[in-house]
């Protein structure tokens, strides 16, 4: 598609794009030719700002106080924050880094848990997948860092909205706290996923949106004790126990 | 354009003055929030849709122009744009485009316009909405309020898509020789 030579075709769609009528790849296309196009990034403009009024007479719908917190937590600015290792966000940015970074080298490892040796040889682990899905396309085992000893398996079909935690030890329940489950997308703060359920050996939490649009940019999750119910501040507030590599796989 | 101190705030921003992003953030997320709302139409898409946006609001401040449009302007644009693309990747069935979408745009359009006209800078708009016919009128502001794309209006306005299309275009090109060339003028 030439749109130079087409100023007419170049308007309509532009015009279209402001109002969002138009879509889905067509939307990217355009959005990729304005981006070299100057002219065409000036009619876009010029649209947005002749039908932008109708936006600010939309009806406010006052937003949750936790919108806030987390856009706190994602400039890295919070005006109160507990001190102490989840005070820096270096650290999770870091361990999400190092965990993608980990993860070729983890994968085997992890497809292939074998015991570790000398101790007494866990039980082979086996993901019990639903057995309508062919299987999970996004796994983490996430362990204990001191020892490597696998505690949990997060997994999630790619277009499903549910992330399924399965506690291989039910003894790291605490009495009167909880294990919140974090994603660690890299250069941004630790985004809560829900909290593990204590009485069951599965726990299925709820997602935002289907896996594949929910993890596009999460290569490892990490689990922190926290109170019970969970964080009280959107963010970490107690020490990390449990982190592994996020991975997608077919 | 008159002093709006929303652009104190946006240029307090962009030398990194939190205290000026909270103020930013509480005197615009309530409308944000509503434009975002009625384009994904799920409280917790529009949450997501209102942070990600703020976050770009912060780290994109310094490249506001006061001269272009005003700050409010400004922000929905962001808004509506992350808005259109969260509703490009969600699935489209768990969007439930309802009744009630239609309800709140009358045929006549008297509701919103009438919010509109009381607008510093929606008089124009308002007026030149009204000189459309009602159907091209309405398209439009379901297509700009609601997200509707062009097969979800010609479903819920029971027309042909070419039909539809044809009004959605129609009157944006009307809408245009009514505005003026550009913007403002």
């Amino acid at each position: 598609m030439n749109l130079d030579r087409k100023p007419e075709l170049q308007q309509r769609l532009a015009a279209e794009f402001a109002l969002g009528t138009l879509r889905g790849r067509a939307r990217q296309r355009f959005r990729r030719f304005m981006a070299e196009d100057a002219v065409l990034a000036a009619a876009v403009q010029d649209w947005e700002l002749r039908l932008a009024p109708m936006a600010a007479a939309v009806a406010p719908v006052q937003p949750p106080a936790r919108v806030w917190r987390a856009i706190q937590e994602r400039i890295g600015g919070a005006a109160v924050r507990p001190d102490g290792i989840w005070a820096n966000l270096a650290f999770w940015r870091n361990l999400g880094l190092a965990a993608s970074g980990m993860a070729a080298g983890l994968l085997a490892a992890i497809v292939f848990i074998s015991p570790q040796a000398p101790s007494p040889a866990p039980a082979p682990m086996v993901v019990r997948v639903p057995s309508n899905e062919m299987a999970a396309t996004y796994l983490a085992v996430l362990s204990d860092p001191k020892t490597q000893k696998p505690m949990l398996v997060v997994s999630a079909g790619r277009s499903s909205n549910e992330l399924w935690v399965k506690t291989l030890d039910p003894a790291i329940h605490v009495p009167d706290r909880s294990l919140e489950l974090w994603a660690l997308p890299p250069g941004q703060a630790p985004k809560s996923l829900g909290v593990v359920a204590p009485s069951e050996k599965m726990t299925a939490l709820k997602l935002v949106a289907a896996a594949d649009l929910a993890f596009a940019d999460v290569p490892a999750l990490a689990v922190s004790l926290e109170p019970a119910g969970g964080s009280p501040t959107g963010a970490p507030t107690g020490p990390v126990l449990y982190t592994g590599p996020f991975l997608k796989y077919w | 354009m008159g002093a709006d101190p929303l652009v104190a705030l946006l240029a307090a921003c962009a030398q990194s003055d939190r205290a000026a992003f909270e103020q930013l953030y509480r005197q615009t997320s309530a409308k944000l929030f509503g434009v975002a709302l009625r384009i994904v139409r799920q409280e917790d898409l529009a949450e997501e849709v209102l942070q990600d946006c703020y976050i770009r609001i912060w780290n994109r401040a310094g490249d506001y122009r006061e001269g272009l449009a005003a700050p409010m302007t400004w922000m929905a644009s962001i808004v509506r744009n992350r808005s259109l693309d969260w509703l490009r990747r969600a699935n489209p069935e768990v969007i439930d485009v309802d009744g009630e979408i239609i309800e709140r745009v009358a045929s006549d359009g008297e509701g919103p316009l009438a919010a509109l006209e009381r607008l510093q800078d929606g008089a124009a708009l308002a007026h030149c909405l009204r000189e459309l016919e009602a159907k091209q009128r309405q398209a439009i502001l379901l297509a700009f309020h609601d997200g509707l794309s062009h097969s979800e209006l010609a479903n819920h306005l029971r027309e042909p898509l070419g039909t539809v299309k044809t009004w959605v275009r129609r009157g944006l090109a009307k809408l245009k020789a009514c505005l003026g060339a550009r913007p403002g003028s």
